[in-house]
């Protein structure tokens, strides 16, 4: 049979273009599930379009472990990269901002801006390091409801994370199901696999085995650069797929065969993981690695009773995909949440999408999944 | 809504009829989601959509039909016993490559079960096989044996066989004549264009 139905006709895509950040403060203690607190807490962020006069056209992206505030446009004209979910996010994109009012914030315990492991506690004058108080998702997501609500809004109309976003998404809607109209969550799951604890754990024993990590004492101009960039590099690896990288790199080399044994680059794939380890630690805290990674590994919506029980406070529609080259949040963890909200009666929905780029596809442009975002927002 | 989208929807109406207001319903082979949104729209159902295919999940998408992409039996495995009121099988089981066992696990999971399916039997089908020696090509089917999936069809009379068998409750049997739309009264394993049928299993 056939039944191709017509493409809807997306309009002319347009740029956010320049862009800044914000930083909203909340001079309120902040209280962490693990019962930690912080005097006072900093959530930078950025935002995209207008939010209107009846505040219900405002969507919440949450950005994946190593991503930040800074989704969509450029911040200034030198700069070549635009932000990470760029051609999802803009005019006449599926995020559409003549719509809709963007809003994307760097994470609680990260380290672009808002309050980390990194930043500097009022009450001592000094970095708060291994003081950070234990985090959770469910601390990222309730600190994101205080920007919310800074903004005046009483609900969303949607909010969308890939990844650890994802979990963030998922967490809102069982969190705050009366603050969302909606939600989509990309390679994500219920909780981490024995196989994704594993792989952390492994980038994490990389950062604490290096000397400059001092038990998290280190100085943040010399800090354990050598463990953040391996860590970074062997996560890098789960985020791509086997099929993936055979066609990105194959075995293409950087230099020939040499007469003397030596460990330099060799391979081209050697030469991107190494670049992708050594730009990251640029950019990104040693502490907050492993504080994310951690509230990952933890995050569980099995527990403390069963994923039917703790699914059971979601009142939106949801929109879960997953990717099938994912082999770090694979499409079974995935399809898993949908099977359960619709065991419980709830207005859920699976789709995959049958891409090459691992866990990170859905950092990649692609039509389908595309029209996908676009349709479930505006149905 | 063009002719052959009127002839693909035969069922609709019938099904419409044996759905009670407010119904749990699991279309497994939902498509497009176009007869769940249309029980939505006339009963105020419940209802969930299942397709393999990733085009017919973004079409439910547009609908706001929930829907499940994957594969009947994984999802039928996650639902306890009577978590919906109807598993329906619109055009699905002759696709199945384990017919019996997925239809016992629709009947587990679901309290009834309809099955609408193009019956073999009718003597159109019949003359094509004897006279032509091929299988019917019409505007529902329009493409060759090449181009389409493996299809297990079978006549009113194996299906009633097969619930004799199993011993399965035919609780409403419909059928359509060979334009699918006016009924078919007599000798339906002849005349009958469409058949469906409502079961339920023996409690």
């Amino acid at each position: 049979m056939n039944d191709s139905e017509q493409a809807p006709i997306i309009p002319e895509e347009g740029e956010v273009g320049f862009v800044e950040y914000q930083d909203f403060v909340s001079k309120e203690p902040f209280k962490f599930v693990s019962g930690g607190k912080l005097p006072e807490l900093t959530l930078r962020y950025e935002t995209y379009g207008h939010l209107n006069a009846t505040k219900d056209n405002a969507i919440l992206i949450c950005h994946a472990l190593s991503g930040d505030h800074h989704c969509a446009g450029v911040h200034g004209i030198e700069e070549r990269k635009q932000g990470w979910w760029n051609f999802m996010v803009g005019p006449g994109k599926p995020i559409d901002t003549t719509r809709y009012f963007v809003i994307c914030s760097n994470v609680l315990g990260g380290c672009q801006g808002s309050t980390g492991p990194g930043s500097i506690n009022p009450q001592t004058g000094k970095a708060y390091k291994l003081d950070f108080p234990k985090l959770t998702v469910q601390d990222m997501v309730k600190a994101q409801s205080l920007l919310i609500d800074d903004f005046g809004i009483d609900r969303l109309h949607a909010v969308i994370g890939g990844s650890m976003g994802g979990m963030q998404t998922l967490q809102w809607a069982i969190d705050f199901p009366e603050r969302l109209g909606r939600y989509i969550a990309l390679a994500s799951g219920a909780r981490h696999t024995a196989q994704a604890i594993a792989f952390n754990d492994t980038g994490r024993q990389a950062i604490i085995s290096d000397p400059a990590w001092k038990q998290g004492d280190y100085d943040p101009e010399c800090g354990p650069n050598q463990g953040l960039a391996v860590a970074r590099m062997m996560a890098h690896i789960t985020y791509l797929s086997d099929v993936g990288m055979e066609s990105k790199f194959g075995r293409k080399r950087r230099s020939g065969d040499e007469s003397k044994e030596h460990f330099d680059v060799e391979f081209e794939v050697e030469s991107y993981l190494r670049y992708q380890g050594a730009s990251f630690v640029s950019r990104f805290d040693a502490n907050t690695y492993l504080y994310l990674t951690k509230a990952l590994d933890r995050f569980d919506l099995h527990s403390p009773e069963s994923l039917d029980v703790t699914l059971s406070a979601v009142t939106s529609p949801g929109l879960v995909i997953g990717f099938t080259s994912d082999w770090l949040y694979p499409p079974h963890g995935n399809r898993e949440v949908v099977e359960a909200l619709l065991r419980l009666g709830k207005d859920a929905t699976y789709a995959e999408l049958a891409m090459d780029f691992g866990h990170d596809s859905f950092l990649v442009r692609a039509p389908k999944l595309y029209e996908l975002i676009h349709r479930f927002l505006t149905r | 809504m063009s002719p052959i989208d009127k002839k693909r929807q035969a069922d609709f109406q019938v099904i419409a009829q044996w759905v009670e207001p407010g119904e749990r319903v699991l279309d497994l082979g939902c498509g497009r989601g176009v007869l769940l949104e249309y029980l939505k729209q006339k009963k105020s159902i419940y209802g969930v959509g299942v397709d393999i295919d990733f085009d017919k999940i973004l079409s439910c998408v547009k609908r706001s039909v929930p829907a499940y992409q994957g594969d009947v039996r994984t999802i039928l495995a996650t639902f306890p016993d009577g978590a919906f009121d109807r598993v329906i099988f619109s055009r699905t089981v002759e696709q199945l490559d384990d017919a019996d066992t997925i239809l016992a696990e629709g009947l587990r999971v679901g309290k009834q079960v309809t099955v609408g399916f193009i019956n073999k039997g009718f003597w159109v089908n019949r003359l094509c096989t004897l006279f032509k020696g091929r299988r019917v090509i019409n505007e529902v089917y329009p493409k060759p044996w090449y181009e389409t999936q493996p299809t297990n069809s079978f006549s009113v009379n194996e299906f009633e066989q097969y619930c004799n068998a199993r011993k399965l409750v035919i609780e409403n049997r419909a059928f359509l004549a060979g334009d699918w739309r006016s009924e078919c009264s007599v000798f339906p394993n002849l005349l009958a264009g469409y058949a469906i049928y409502d079961l339920s299993s023996f409690d």
